[in-house]
């Protein structure tokens, strides 16, 4: 049975197709990446799949430069937004790279989103919307519409302290901040339609797709997503083909990124001299997970690391100083005059909090020596 | 039953006396103050420190002084040293100063003013009469620790190497090796969480005789209102059990917790074979022949020590600490993502790296503010800029979390603890230079760390992802859960302009699994069970059975199969290889009881 919800977005469905037949205009109103939709010269429909209700199927193309290198996904979404039985048509262009992460969208002037109380989407509301959309882990995801709208009736206490909604303080405040007030249905829909199964099949025909020079074009893109992917399918011998890039990926990247890298960096590339300087130089601007690792990985790179490292103990934590010591004394050999020197002028600094356990490193140590 | 009075108590302190007049040194450990005044006791990092220590935590207001009256055989000049440390070392005024009164006159030096647990000097003292009152006054309210007390009539600063330090206490203390007291029991549980909680009202139904061994006054880990986590989950087969004990309480960190409170401290003391030693805490486990022969455990004020006996053990401890005494194996951070098949492509690297790594979940720190009818100060304090940067907060939840790869949560733990005490002072002292928050007032601060995750004892099933995801069922399914995998990870591992004590969650949704009975008992230690979040799984394993209802079901999971071992006399994994279908049945009748 139709029910009158369902006939009522069919019926907008047939009235705005007639509406939206026109070649669509892909500029997008926020873009997080370069210039890619304006390089965008072919367009080819690679999939179609359901949206949130599935009455209606969306259409996913591949765009391309000139070249017929592929550059982004683009849809243009007309989809029901619909609440307590009233249902409204939403429609943008939406753009996601070739991750399937989202990165921009763009809409039609003459059809602008509109909120429950009718009234029209502004410009501040179009921006959280993007915000929104560039969130993948929204607390949208994971709830239900009803969940969101609904106050959950809560127990209470006979002593009473105060009535507590069933959503916590926190929960409540993050869907407010996260979604366009009186925009919520919108928000919702969009969302899901956006980070839902779409994603799946754009990353499946990604690596249909995948090749050696989309490989490069990744490495040697500025955009971080790309770099992590090309980093993953790159193998390990081929680092040393790429060794410039992928520095000033170490250099520029996330600390997660970061992370991956120096786990998966082959020994004998990191131990060369000119890869381990530049990696340990940036040490000061490191955040402090990967400072943590370049001190644990000292012993897998080049001598020189341990005397680049000296340089930097007033910054060190407890524990990495701990364990930059405890390698030093693991290793006496490495301690040459000037990891000496470094130690003994950070070890009397009165501003390194820590400075008192390279005291006390240095006592043993020369006590040692004396020996 | 507690077995702790304040009759006791005191007579335990005299008897301390005694044995330390003999010498002209007199050791005074702080949490054996008779009168604590503000001050609280913080048993939390013995294992890394030595010894429970008193803590002024007053959330920015000096608390009370502390008094204990200690008596001097010889009159005369002596030397005093504190244990204590500078907890933010730093370019500015330590944040927790205090100073010692000897009858009533403050000693010259301030303390709490040097990096790391160590002896600071006090000053000197002219003793004159037998009964010396010593005072500690507390100068700032922000969490000034006092470890012990030294007093000698000789300059010779106490040793402050830890072995040394160690072997000098008990010197001090003459000390035997072994607990003098020796109980027996059918079943010694250590760790008075949701857990601990269900394993020993499980067994005690059933007739056993039970030690419950719990390091805090009150009983329920991270749901007890000191924590306030709320209990998530389901209650599986042990709806009655489990609603003895769990929590109403919402949002994380609400007041309501103390109603929860009442409700679980009542219930498992209305058990006369529970016995239950509040404020006691296991430090030793000994095994032979991988069999645990005896848990020993010290009051946490008075210092008096029991050796706890029985056939069998039950480790929610959270940290897995009498399995790793007894030599239990075990594991601790994040596989890697092929060792059990736990990838998850749509989040990479943040759920199963492919190289094993310690980026575990982090420990969570609750707060609450109130706002009064008028303005409230605060003070300055730049000690807590460096971890709050401009973060502006009234109130924390779940994802006030913290975890670095160069912090282990179990040793680091005060580190840890400390450093989201910084993130809270901090972010509320940024909230109030806004016009909006000038009436408001920290309500309650947590000084207990509230850990997600630590070590995880390894059984014959090591529960891991794929349990869930192909939704496994085993022939001893005794633990279900339907509650998404919730995995966190810190927000500034993607971010490095993050606040570093925000996390994030990221969730795998999923219909009903099971947990296996074989992820209940010790893999190598005989006499083993475990239950809680140091249960037999892998990192992602984790993710999902870690809220407390689901723990909760592991202990009365445990709590009967430990009725079985009695009966037949066999260990925990005697009862899956031969007494596994009365087993299930026991577990079966009692899902019947809690129907009405």
């Amino acid at each position: 049975m139709i029910t009158g919800t369902r006939l009522q977005v069919l019926a907008i469905l047939f009235f705005t197709g007639l509406q939206f037949n026109e070649k669509p205009d892909r500029g997008p109103l926020f873009f997080t990446m370069g210039d890619e939709w304006r390089q965008a010269v072919k367009d080819i429909e690679i999939f179609a799949f359901e949206g949130v209700d599935t009455l209606v199927r969306h259409h996913v193309s591949l765009l391309s430069n000139k070249n017929g290198n592929p550059l982004l996904f683009f849809s243009d979404l007309k989809t029901p937004v619909c609440a307590d039985g009233e249902c409204k048509l939403a429609n943008i262009k939406v753009y996601w790279n070739l991750l399937g992460n989202y990165v921009g969208y763009g809409i039609y002037p003459a059809y602008p989103l509109t909120k429950y109380d009718h009234d029209v989407f502004d410009g501040s509301d179009y921006a959280r919307l993007h915000q929104l959309f560039m969130d993948n882990n929204s607390i949208l995801k994971r709830r239900k519409i009803s969940e969101l709208v609904d106050r959950v009736p809560s127990k209470t206490y006979k002593q009473g302290l105060g009535k507590v909604d069933g959503m916590s303080g926190a929960t409540k405040k993050e869907i407010k901040e996260s979604v366009v007030d009186g925009g919520l249905y919108s928000c919702y829909t969009l969302w899901h339609i956006i980070h839902g199964e779409v994603k799946e099949k754009m990353k499946a025909y990604l690596k249909s797709i995948y090749s050696d020079s989309l490989n490069r074009y990744f490495l040697y893109s500025n955009y971080e997503d790309y770099r992590a992917y090309a980093l993953k399918q790159l193998d390990k011998s081929a680092f040393v083909n790429h060794l410039d890039q992928i520095i000033l990926i170490f250099r520029q990247s996330s600390p997660l990124l970061r992370t991956y890298f120096l786990k998966k960096i082959p020994e004998p590339v990191f131990q060369d001299q000119i890869v381990t300087q530049q990696i340990y130089r940036t040490f000061s601007t490191l955040d402090v997970n990967t400072k943590t690792q370049l001190i644990k990985k000292v012993g897998s790179a080049h001598p020189t690391a341990v005397e680049i490292l000296s340089e930097h103990l007033p910054i060190m934590t407890k524990n990495q100083l701990k364990f930059y010591l405890s390698f030093l004394n693991e290793n006496p050999r490495y301690l040459n005059p000037a990891v000496e020197s470094n130690l003994s002028e950070t070890g009397g600094s009165k501003k390194y909090a820590h400075a008192y356990l390279i005291r006390q490193f240095l006592k043993t140590f020369w006590q040692h020596r004396q020996r | 039953m507690i077995h702790i009075n304040t009759t006791l108590l005191f007579v335990l302190c005299l008897s301390f006396f005694n044995r330390a007049v003999a010498q002209k040194q007199i050791l005074i450990e702080a949490e054996s103050f008779i009168d604590k005044g503000g001050w609280v006791i913080d048993p939390q990092f013995v294992e890394q420190m030595g010894s429970p220590y008193l803590m002024a935590h007053g959330m920015g207001i000096p608390v009370a002084d502390a008094v204990t009256e200690v008596k001097f055989n010889h009159r005369g000049t002596y030397h005093i040293w504190v244990r204590t440390k500078n907890w933010v070392p730093g370019d500015w005024e330590a944040p927790g100063r205090f100073k010692i009164a000897v009858n009533g006159k403050q000693l010259k030096h301030i303390l709490g003013q040097q990096p790391g647990w160590g002896w600071e000097y006090a000053g000197t003292t002219d003793i004159k009469s037998k009964k010396v009152e010593v005072k500690l006054v507390d100068l700032t309210g922000f969490n000034g620790r006092c470890d012990a007390i030294y007093f000698s009539q000789s300059k010779q600063e106490p040793p402050a190497a830890a072995e040394q330090l160690t072997k000098w206490r008990k010197d001090k203390l003459s000390e035997t090796t072994a607990p003098e007291k020796e109980q027996t029991y059918d079943l010694v549980i250590t760790g008075g969480g949701l857990a601990g909680c269900a394993a020993a009202i499980a067994a005690a139904e059933q007739g056993l005789s039970v030690a419950l061994i719990h390091d805090r006054p009150v009983l329920g880990g991270n749901a007890s209102s000191e924590i306030r986590v709320h209990t998530l989950g389901i209650y599986g087969k042990y709806e009655r059990i489990l609603k003895m004990i769990d929590t109403e309480h919402y949002p994380n960190g609400s007041p309501e917790a103390k109603y929860d409170q009442e409700k679980r401290d009542r219930n498992v003391k209305s058990f006369e074979n529970i016995s239950l030693f509040l404020n006691w805490r296991a430090y030793d486990a000994v095994a032979k022949n991988n069999t645990i022969q005896y848990v020993d455990a010290r009051h946490t004020a008075s210092g008096e020590r029991i050796r706890f006996k029985a056939p069998r053990f039950v480790d929610s401890t959270g940290d897995g600490w009498i399995g790793y005494w007894a030599g239990a194996e075990f594991s601790y951070g994040r596989e890697s993502a092929g060792t059990y098949g736990e990838s998850w492509e749509e989040w990479g690297e943040l759920w199963s790296p492919e190289e094993p790594d310690d980026f575990v979940m982090g420990s969570s720190v609750l707060w609450q503010t109130e706002k009064t009818a008028e303005e409230q100060p605060f003070p300055e304090i730049p000690w807590a800029q460096e971890i709050a940067g401009d973060h502006k907060a009234i109130a924390g939840e779940w994802y006030w979390e913290f975890s670095r790869n160069d912090l282990h949560q179990i040793h680091d733990a005060e580190e840890i603890r400390d450093h989201m005490l910084r993130a809270i002072y901090g972010s509320f002292a940024n909230a109030k230079k806004l016009k909006e928050n000038k009436n408001h007032q920290l309500q309650w601060v947590s000084y207990l760390v509230g850990k997600r995750e630590s070590r995880r004892l390894v059984g014959d099933h090591i529960f891991t992802f794929k349990d869930v995801s192909e939704l496994r069922k085993f022939p001893d399914s005794v633990v279900m859960e339907t509650r998404a995998i919730d995995v966190h990870f810190q927000r500034n591992l993607q971010d490095g302009s993050i606040p570093d004590f925000l996390s994030e969650a990221i969730f795998y949704r999923t219909e009903k699994y099971y947990i296996p009975y074989r992820s209940l008992y010790s893999k190598n230690i005989k006499n083993l069970f475990m239950a809680g979040r140091n249960f037999s799984c892998s990192h992602i394993g984790l993710g999902g059975p870690r809220v407390m209802r689901t723990t909760g079901q592991m202990g009365a999971a445990v709590g009967l199969a430990a009725a079985i071992c009695k009966k037949y006399n066999i260990n925990p994994r005697e009862v899956y290889t031969h007494h596994l279908k009365e087993y299930m049945t026991l577990i079966e009748s009692q899902q019947l009881e809690s129907q009405p």
